[in-house]
């Protein structure tokens, strides 16, 4: 790894790829009351019961002190694609991505978290015998690394050139993407500039963490594609997109 | 037959000081212990657990009945414990070794602690010795064991091996669960019951203890 991916931020422009990138030490995020409460369970059609809504308001507003919200990404040449298969940065990812990835020429490999404290925070509720508390306090640490995965992509738009869109977030684990791709993907961006690391599961630490690529490329190619949701049979999956 | 129903309301609606003040009104107006777990406590988190299957509840509501449900029990616990009843079983419960996620496991361990089981939590990372020292110390019946990855459900079979091992395989009952958890792959590794959902716990756990 280059000196210069350490640094707090080192973007530089895309014809200087690969790699670019950008280390971004503070994410600006927007967390509603309304996407906790569909993160614990409530359909959008629902109504949850009002103690339910001032208990989650509450305790959102509690946390928000308690999220870091922080992201780093690399971006990089596509230098051969296939179907189930991207190189980049001398770097294969493997998967069922040529679907999604087509058209994309250059791809970001990006990390963002929300930080540890909201899952200490949520430990010691369920510790304590709050168990609304601890879920309600993981949900929103789940929901603020899918905020901060958004805010990441709102930085990654300088990198677009005119004409140019995103293909849909593809991470590890999704249809398609064996969890074991993690690896390649903390090769490629430097996860410990934001405190990321790997553990031998391949669980991410901080556990609320987001690995994953996204592509750029012509609008008109890469904009049509689908969701990789639209592949994963867990059609009541509150995430979906 | 005592009135139950401002119990039954609380524990329904999740709230834990309204069932407390009406389970120490009943306790203190001479109400037997053993019939407010019967006829209110027991009844109530059927029915909570039936609009939940049913779709009208969902998972706050399961933990906020649990919770009070819970208070009520370390209200009557020791009045259980001077008539020599014992919980409905102790259970050992644990996310396997590897793994670091609890939220689904503290689910189970409260909807059980609501269900009258005294629950032994150990976290999450939870190396197979230590659940057989929890089982061996506590003098538990169940072991539940919990995984969210795919990459850490192996460690339950581990487990288990560990278990028979051990020798205590015989004496206790092993329940599973977690997101990439199936009926199969419980049967496949031996395990004695897979639970879908914290709401299930409950049912599978009495089911082993035999009661």
């Amino acid at each position: 790894m280059s000196p210069a991916r350490n640094d707090p931020k080192h973007v530089t422009g895309a014809d200087r790829i690969p790699p670019a990138g950008e280390t971004l030490p503070r994410l600006t995020i927007a967390l509603q009351v309304a996407d906790i409460l569909r993160s614990l369970g409530y359909p959008r059609e629902a109504t949850p019961p009002a103690r339910v809504v001032r208990s989650t308001e509450k305790i959102l507003a509690e946390a928000r002190p308690w999220l870091q919200p922080r992201g780093t990404y690399s971006l990089y040449a596509v230098t051969r694609q296939t179907a189930h298969s991207l190189e980049i940065g001398g770097a294969t990812i493997a998967g069922n991505i040529g679907e999604f990835l087509h058209g994309a020429d250059r791809i970001a490999v990006f990390m963002v978290t929300a930080g540890s404290e909201i899952t200490r925070r949520a430990e010691a509720c369920s510790r304590a015998g709050d168990a609304f508390a601890g879920l309600a306090l993981d949900a929103i640490g789940s929901w603020a690394a899918e905020a901060a995965a958004e805010a990441l992509m709102e930085q990654l738009n300088s990198q677009l050139r005119p004409g140019e869109s995103f293909t849909m977030r593809y991470s590890p684990g999704y249809c398609g993407m064996n969890l074991r791709q993690q690896r390649t993907l903390f090769k490629l961006a430097p996860a410990k500039s934001v405190g990321i690391s790997l553990l031998p599961s391949l669980l991410m630490q901080p556990l609320k963490s987001i690995s994953g690529i996204v592509g750029l490329g012509p609008r008109e190619i890469v904009g049509i594609h689908l969701s990789p949701c639209e592949r994963c049979p867990q059609v009541g999956c509150h995430m979906r997109r | 037959m005592a009135d139950f129903s401002q119990l039954r309301e609380a524990v329904l609606t999740g709230n834990a000081p309204a069932a407390v003040a009406a389970a120490r009104q009943a306790l203190d107006a001479g109400v037997d212990p053993v019939e407010l777990v019967n006829q209110a406590i027991s009844p109530a988190m059927e029915e909570v657990g039936r609009l939940y299957e049913a779709g009208e509840y969902f998972v706050p509501e399961l933990l906020l009945a649990a919770r009070a449900t819970k208070e009520v029990f370390q209200l009557i616990r020791p009045l259980l414990a001077q008539k020599d009843i014992p919980p409905a079983a102790r259970v050992v419960l644990g996310t396997v070794q590897g793994d670091l996620h609890d939220i689904g496991k503290n689910l189970v361990g409260a909807m059980l602690e609501g269900g009258g089981f005294e629950v032994i939590d150990l976290g999450v990372n939870v190396p197979p010795e230590k659940f057989i020292l929890a089982v061996e110390e506590k003098q538990a019946q169940i072991v539940g064991l919990s995984a969210l990855l795919t990459t850490t459900m192996p460690a339950m079979k581990k487990t288990l091996d560990v278990f028979r091992t051990a020798g205590i395989r015989g004496r206790i009952k092993v329940m599973i669960g977690g997101a990439p958890i199936t009926q199969s792959y419980a049967d496949s590794i031996g395990a004695d019951a897979y639970g879908e959902n914290a709401a299930a716990a409950v049912a599978i756990a009495r089911k082993l203890a035999g009661r």
